[in-house]
């Protein structure tokens, strides 16, 4: 590629400043397009009522609400729980996939495929298993486990069982979103890294921590993110197994408000709730991006 | 990796010429005109063939249109016609909507008035017409009416208590029987949709109108005396009864025996092994069998493209005898129209629609008045609430929790 | 003992503890989706009238006719009952509209093909010796049939929802990658905002934008089109890319594109040549989260498109109110999982093509 042109007459260090500019610049201006303006539309929507007057009522309304009090500790609960889990088997399981055994392709193959489901498909499969005579109870009744007196019923569980089999579900679907993430981050680091950890007598556990977890966390950073801010905006599993408003959590609560309830009183209740969620899924993204020591500084560049 | 990149800019050219060629499909002006229908009714499978092998032929001969019919949920055909509004780009002819909905259509200007009054062969009933019509004008022309019905599974005949009549039972031996189920069977098998928000409003409302009360007022002296009933099956309801999203389900399975649901929702429990189940009226109260009546309606939606022919194919759909052959088609479903249901009264049709016909003609009916409300939604939490509260939660009957329901349904009015 | 024998003896038994380790996680992902494949292959009957539900479809069904004063009675037999139990009409005569209705039961809820002929000559030996017992094959694919008899135009709507798929990869792969390299590779003013800020894309909840979002893209003439519901899609999707793809090309070295460029390519070149065949997981695997998203998306799909559905939107409609037919639905559903399905077969080999060293 020969390249006679007009940025040869810019100095190599204002190329260097203008460039990273001119690569964000298209997501930018697509931003702008497609998604600021229905934001600034719903952001200013929560601040008026149904007479298009200027208020708060629609925050206030929310928070002298007691479901929602209860949905922000059920998605908080549901978020800690649900991510931690998550991320801990889909870095095992990336681990193992990253070791060359025989078979590990169909393996990853396997493990893709609850990703790929439709959601009618993963709400067909769950409310099938769960219910009194799903599939669940007559797998261990045909095995002898249990007899129909001993049958589980798995969706008459308290708040905690119910959310524990919202865990299961999420955790089934979505560790693979995770796992590969964090499989082609390990991909990157190269085997030489690994063999010099060991040349230097490093045991495995020690390569990992030592090696491979420095090196991986940018990908471990992006995968935690992106899975924070998806599983505080958890909702429509547990609305295919439960129905609304049995667990409020955070989002269910938003599109309860803005798509079910068919007014625009509540649309501005969904809309202000909305705001509400926003604030809090970046409150806690710039905590974790904090904490977990994300941000670059200055001296740091990029590497 | 250069291949991968390769052909992937190939396919990408690929289907951006034949984006550019599905995007230029003219149509020819001599062709038939097509008549967009969008619809909420007939969404089964089975129906929506029947309509088009039986029904529209006849139609699109006569007016050299081709019918292009559209399943959709409420929920999205209320959004597609505010985004057809907002953006001036109508496409749809002829919008079939639910009761619960109607409301939001009339308000929001999306629909307009239909000339009824020149189709004088017919009369809708007169259960519907609070919710199909507005200021004196009516803008949704009523099909495919329904009512509530009771349906049994032959297992839970035994448990029958001694001189009830399954076909002509009240609520005070509904109620027996399903306790006497839950005793003998060590387990609740009794079905509503517990889920919040879809129809356990509609089924208890019923049941309050049969005691005398009036839909939707939760605190009457007939809807106390139905809840004072409803108490005793605090056991009586199935275990995960809470997570129906309908009835059939649970009752196909057999995980319940008993239930007064939609008639459509059971019908489908009953048409998949007859010979299981008894059908019969809800049960009934000293007014009478009560239920609530729900309907969907054509209308014409602002903007409709071929407008006329959008009205002559509502003015075609809701005739009497028209109505009476797609009743049978679709069966499940009845023809809101007073001269149809005449005609159906004496041919023996399916067992759903006989006993349909029969709540719908004799019964104390309700029809769903939400344009009342703020939001109907949150009218159904009200009672999801108190049922949650009062029958599986506690199991005692209080009327400070029904006149704490009755304040919030009283905030919610217009 | 001999050492190498001792390494070999270990080495075996890590080996079948990891396969163990493997199976167990294996049939852990499998044991749901053994039913959602099992259920698609079963009748009505089956899936339901049933406790417990068998757990593989059956090939055959076995029927009964007796008949009393009434008239004829039809009969399955119900393999956890071990009996035979009543099915169909309370009963039956032989007039030819009972038995056309009859066939036709028999068909939806037994996925069992009997003709009017044969149950004709099954009644002429229930009048001679009371009652028959026959069994008829079941048509494993019943439900398949149905599902696509009741789409209509799926094909086309196939194609859509592919074109669909690849405008979204398209999209956010080119714009999210450039700004992911960005983020990876420079230092710049307002750049942790500017990452949080596309971040921030995915915090706002997408319900209560998808109604002023689809109404500018209808403002641009952009409805019923592919391109205008890839644009919805690539919304989320870009500001993905953009964090997946900034952390791939972070873990890849500086040296190596530095080196490159020592060797005379410009920085184009050693991006081209160095950069992106490492960052190819990466981007393997945004491409198919990208196609995941669009594939299966139905909301935004339903009210964007009206005479050029999707194919999600195709099989929407068909199974909308088909919630009580589970045999129904996972076959529809598995219909519409498999092109994802096979996407990520393909995707996997990128996801995975750095084993045994890279060539660089």
């Amino acid at each position: 590629m020969t390249m006679k042109n007009p940025q040869l007459l810019l100095s190599m260090e204002t190329r260097r400043k203008i460039m990273p500019y001119l690569l964000i610049a298209p997501v930018i201006i697509y931003y702008f397009i497609f998604w600021l303006f229905p934001v600034i539309n719903s952001v200013i929507g929560s601040f008026k009522d149904i007479e298009d007057q200027w208020t708060l009522s629609n925050y206030i309304y929310i928070f002298k609400d007691p479901v929602f009090y209860q949905s922000v500790i059920n998605t908080g609960i549901l978020v800690v729980f649900s991510v931690t889990v998550e991320f801990l088997l889909a870095f095992g399981l990336a681990l193992l996939i990253n070791i060359k055994f025989k078979g590990s392709s169909v393996f990853l193959f396997l493990a893709m495929i609850p990703m790929a489901l439709p959601a009618v498909a993963v709400g067909a499969i769950w409310t099938s298993g769960f219910a009194t005579r799903g599939w669940l109870n007559s797998f261990l009744m045909t095995f002898g486990f249990i007899d129909d007196a001993g049958k589980f019923l798995f969706l008459a569980g308290g708040k905690y069982a119910s959310m524990l089999l919202i865990i299961i579900v999420d955790a089934w679907q979505v560790i693979p979103f995770v796992m590969i993430i964090l499989l082609a981050g390990l991909q990157g680091i190269g085997n030489d890294m690994k063999e010099a950890g060991y040349i230097f007598g490093g045991s495995r556990f020690q390569v990992l921590r030592k090696i491979i977890i420095p090196m991986l966390k940018p990908t471990i950073t992006t995968a935690m993110i992106l899975r924070i801010i998806s599983a505080i905006q958890i909702w429509l599993i547990i609305v295919m197994i439960f129905g609304f408003n049995r667990i409020p959590v955070l989002l269910e609560q938003v599109v309860l408000n803005v798509d079910e309830l068919g007014s625009e009183f509540f649309l501005r209740i969904g809309m202000a709730l909305s705001v509400i969620v926003a604030l809090i899924v970046s409150l806690v993204a710039i905590l974790y991006l904090k904490v977990s020591g994300s941000f670059e500084k200055k001296d740091g560049d990029s590497e | 990796m250069r291949k991968a990149i390769v052909s992937l800019l190939l396919i990408s050219l690929m289907s951006t010429g034949l984006l550019l060629a599905g995007g230029q499909s003219g149509e020819d002006s001599n062709s038939p005109t097509s008549l967009v229908v969008s619809s909420r009714l007939y969404s089964r499978a089975t129906e929506t063939k029947f309509l088009y092998d039986e029904i529209f032929p006849e139609f699109e001969a006569e007016n050299n249109a081709i019918i292009k019919f559209e399943i959709l949920d409420d929920e999205p055909l209320l959004k597609r016609a505010r985004l057809q509004s907002e953006t001036g780009r109508y496409t749809t002819d002829v919008v079939i909507a639910g009761t619960g909905w109607m409301p939001q259509w009339i308000e929001n200007g999306y629909v307009e008035a239909l000339p009824v009054n020149e189709w004088n062969d017919r009369t809708f009933s007169e259960a519907f017409m609070s919710t199909t019509s507005s200021g004196g004008k009516t803008y949704f022309a009523p099909v495919g009416a329904d009512v509530y019905l009771m349906l049994a599974n032959k297992d839970a005949m035994k448990y029958l208590p001694a001189g009830t009549d399954v076909q002509n039972i009240t609520w005070e031996q509904y109620i027996n029987w399903a306790v006497a189920i839950a005793k003998g069977e060590g387990e609740g098998k009794t079905a509503v949709t517990g889920v919040p928000m879809k129809s356990l409003i509609y089924m208890y409302g019923g049941m309050f109108l049969s005691f005398g009360g009036e839909f939707p007022v939760i605190n009457s002296e007939g809807a106390a005396k139905g809840w004072k009933l409803l108490t005793k099956m605090k056991d009586s309801y199935s275990p995960t009864v809470m997570t129906y999203d309908n009835v059939t389900i649970p009752m196909k399975s057999g995980e319940t025996w008993l239930t007064v649901a939609h008639m459509a929702r059971m019908g489908e429990a009953y048409r998949s092994n007859p010979t299981n189940y008894i059908i019969a009226p809800a049960p009934k109260g000293p007014a009478g069998i009560g239920s609530i009546a729900g309907a969907s309606g054509f209308s014409l939606p602002v903007g409709a493209p071929n407008r006329d022919l959008a009205l002559k194919f509502i003015e075609f759909m809701t005739r009497p005898d028209i109505a009476v052959r797609i009743a049978r088609g679709t069966g499940g479903f009845l023809p809101p129209i007073d001269e149809a249901i005449e005609v159906l009264g004496d041919s023996p049709i399916d067992e759903v629609i006989k006993k349909g016909v029969m709540v719908l003609q004799n019964g104390v009916l309700s029809g769903v008045p939400a344009s009342e409300y703020t939001s109907w939604g949150a009218v159904k939490q009200v009672y999801d609430d108190v049922f949650s509260e009062m029958i599986l939660g506690t199991g005692e009957f209080d009327m400070a929790v029904l006149d704490a329901a009755q304040n919030r349904l009283d905030a919610l009015k217009k | 003992m001999n050492n190498s024998i001792k390494r070999n003896i270990f080495r075996s038994a890590r080996l079948t503890s990891l396969y163990i380790v493997v199976a167990g996680i294996a049939l852990i992902i499998i044991f749901p989706l053994f039913f959602l494949f099992s259920f698609s292959f079963m009748s009505d009957y089956e899936t339901y009238s049933e406790w417990p539900k068998p757990l593989v479809p059956s090939v055959k069904a076995e029927f009964m006719i007796d008949k009393d004063s009434e008239g004829y009675h039809l009969y399955i037999y119900n393999k956890s009952k071990k009996d035979f139990a009543g099915f169909g009409p309370i009963s039956f005569n032989n007039s030819e509209t009972d038995l056309t209705k009859l066939s036709k039961y028999i068909k939806i809820q037994a996925n069992c093909k009997i003709s009017i002929e044969d149950i004709n000559s099954y009644l002429s030996i229930v009048d001679r010796d009371g009652e028959i017992r026959f069994s008829a094959r079941k048509d494993l694919f019943a439900n398949y049939i149905l599902f696509f008899q009741v789409t209509r135009d799926a094909g086309p709507s196939v194609l859509r929802s592919l074109m669909v798929a690849l405008f979204t990869i398209l999209i956010s792969l080119s714009i999210g990658g450039m700004a992911g390299y960005a983020f990876a590779r420079y230092f710049f003013k307002g750049k942790n905002i500017l990452k949080i800020g596309v971040l921030f894309v995915r915090m706002f909840p997408a319900v209560s934008i998808a109604i002023p979002m689809v109404i500018i893209l209808a403002k641009m003439g952009l409805t019923d089109k592919p391109l205008g519901l890839s644009l919805v899609y690539a919304v989320g999707q870009i500001s993905m890319s953009i964090w997946v793809t900034a952390s791939v090309f972070m873990s890849i070295p500086v040296s190596l594109e530095e080196a490159a460029l020592i060797f005379g390519t410009n920085r184009i070149g050693a991006f081209w040549h160095i950069t992106l065949p490492l960052a190819l997981p990466g981007l393997a695997a945004c491409a198919m989260y990208a196609f995941i998203g669009s594939w299966n998306e139905v909301i935004s799909a339903i009210v964007l498109t009206q005479f050029n559905p999707t194919f999600p939107v195709v099989v929407y409609k068909a199974l909308i109110r088909s919630q009580s037919q589970v045999n129904l639905i996972t076959a529809g559903s598995i219909t519409q999982a498999l092109p994802a399905i096979i996407f990520t077969l393909i995707i996997r080999k990128y996801i995975l093509q750095m084993w045994g060293g890279v060539k660089v």
